[in-house]
């Protein structure tokens, strides 16, 4: 295994409790500005149309973050964020038609796209590199791995829907 | 660590060329590659992606002027970042479909154990077809994302033969993880051999991206079984996030370990 040391990803353990919420909370109001935007060329629907429903995902996304900052859990911020998110809209809590109704404005994958080009543009040339060196064999890998883990899932579950309707 | 890394105007170049990046994707909008019965789904998403890739510094010199390194770190974090509202969004999905989750709820439940079948798949290819050595361990015990990079780093090291197995898995998930994930499930559900609720909820892997595209793909395939699409996968997702580690932890890693002793003693 010669020279991975100085292949080594840098990992840095991203302590939740140390983040700066002010900062993130910025952060997060140029991601769904981008979002909003994403939406409208995806779906037609404009800024102002969907400000409630973009405003709501931002507060349960601001909740969260605090959450994560303050509570002495071990739970990521994505935990609490989605737990924020579900419970606003559970049939029965105060407001959750108006709820579900502003959030069914924004389209999920227009979403995801902002934190794919991000992604792309983050790649450092050191995981360029890793994944050069690692060869085809990890690529195979790779998709064993991929492949595995969606197909366990889907097997159990269609078993256990099976066995239980 | 410069005081304002927030708002810096290296920055804000970096969002604008995300900005022009995501306009380009959506107006291309879902594209539907018929093959045979099935068909290859192209989410925006991917098309983001690829020209991220394409615009890399590490790709494309003429952007080494604005994305230094620094700003590269700095996409990093907004991957985590821009992903929550996405996060919070597939939450609200799974409130008003809280009744299909309970009546799916031991479906749910177990298929988490079913994330251990990357061990069944790809273990035997590792060490058999392909003949690796310790890497084998890092590289097949999960899905290899961030938590599971982590584990392989406190036990092992990366810098560990594991290490660098768990690395190159990373690695190649992070550059076609999406791709993957947004052609597997609809061929497998061309197969017509699997309930829609669990190729749904199988979605539920614990990478934001990989979820994305999984349910991008089914929810084209199946545009009328949507709602109940995203709230299997979005609460499954949740289920991941809790328990992920701790299945990584205490089943999947030592049971890999396990396997990989017995398969070659002679490497320990």
């Amino acid at each position: 295994m010669a020279n991975t040391e100085n292949l080594t990803l840098e990992i840095e353990s991203v302590d939740e409790r140390k983040a700066n919420v002010g900062e993130t909370a910025l952060l997060l109001l140029i991601a769904c500005v981008i979002g909003t935007i994403a939406n409208y060329v995806a779906t037609g629907v404009g800024a102002l149309e969907a400000f409630p429903g973009m405003a709501i995902l931002f507060a349960c996304s601001v909740a969260g973050l605090l959450m994560a900052r303050f509570v002495p859990l071990a739970l990521p911020s994505v935990a609490w964020v989605s737990l924020f998110a579900i419970v606003i809209t559970i049939p029965g809590f105060p407001g959750s038609a108006w709820v579900v109704e502003q959030a069914t404005k924004i389209n999920f994958l227009s979403l995801a796209t902002p934190a794919l080009a991000y992604g792309g543009l983050a790649l450092s040339a050191k995981e360029f590199a890793i994944a050069r060196k690692s060869g085809w064999k990890i690529v195979i890998v790779a998709i064993c791995v991929m492949l595995g883990t969606y197909l366990g899932s889907v097997v159990i579950a269609d078993l256990t829907l099976r066995l239980f309707s | 660590m410069p005081k304002s890394r927030a708002l810096g105007a290296d920055t804000f170049v970096l969002h604008g060329i995300v900005l022009a990046i995501v306009i380009v994707a959506e107006a291309i909008g879902v594209l539907r590659i018929p093959i045979g019965i099935a068909a290859i789904v192209l989410l925006p998403m991917l098309y983001a992606f690829a020209m991220g890739i394409a615009i890399n510094p590490n790709i494309t010199r003429a952007t080494q002027r604005y994305l230094t390194p620094r700003v590269q770190k700095f996409a990093g974090g907004m991957i985590t970042i821009a992903i929550t509202p996405f996060v919070a969004k597939f939450g609200t999905t799974v409130g008003p479909q809280i009744d299909a989750i309970i009546e799916a709820g031991p479906a749910l439940i177990l298929q988490e154990i079913g994330n251990l079948g990357t061990i069944v798949i790809a273990f035997p290819v590792a060490v058999y077809l392909l003949g690796m050595g310790r890497e084998t361990v890092g590289a097949v015990y999960s899905i290899d994302r961030e938590p599971n990079l982590a584990l392989i780093a406190e036990k092992y090291g990366l810098d560990s033969p594991e290490g660098a197995g768990v690395m190159g898995v990373y690695a190649t998930g992070t550059l076609i993880g999406t791709f993957i994930f947004a052609i597997m499930p609809t061929l497998i559900h061309a197969t017509g051999m699997f309930d829609i609720r669990a190729l749904a909820m199988s979605c539920g892997v614990g990478s934001g991206s990989m979820l994305a595209a999984c349910t991008g793909a089914l929810t084209t395939a199946v545009p009328e079984q949507k709602d109940l699409i995203l709230g299997l996968a979005g609460a499954s997702n949740v289920l991941t996030y809790a328990t992920g580690l701790y299945v990584g932890l205490f089943i999947a890693l030592p049971l890999t370990q396990w396997l990989f002793r017995k398969a070659r003693p002679e490497l320990y």
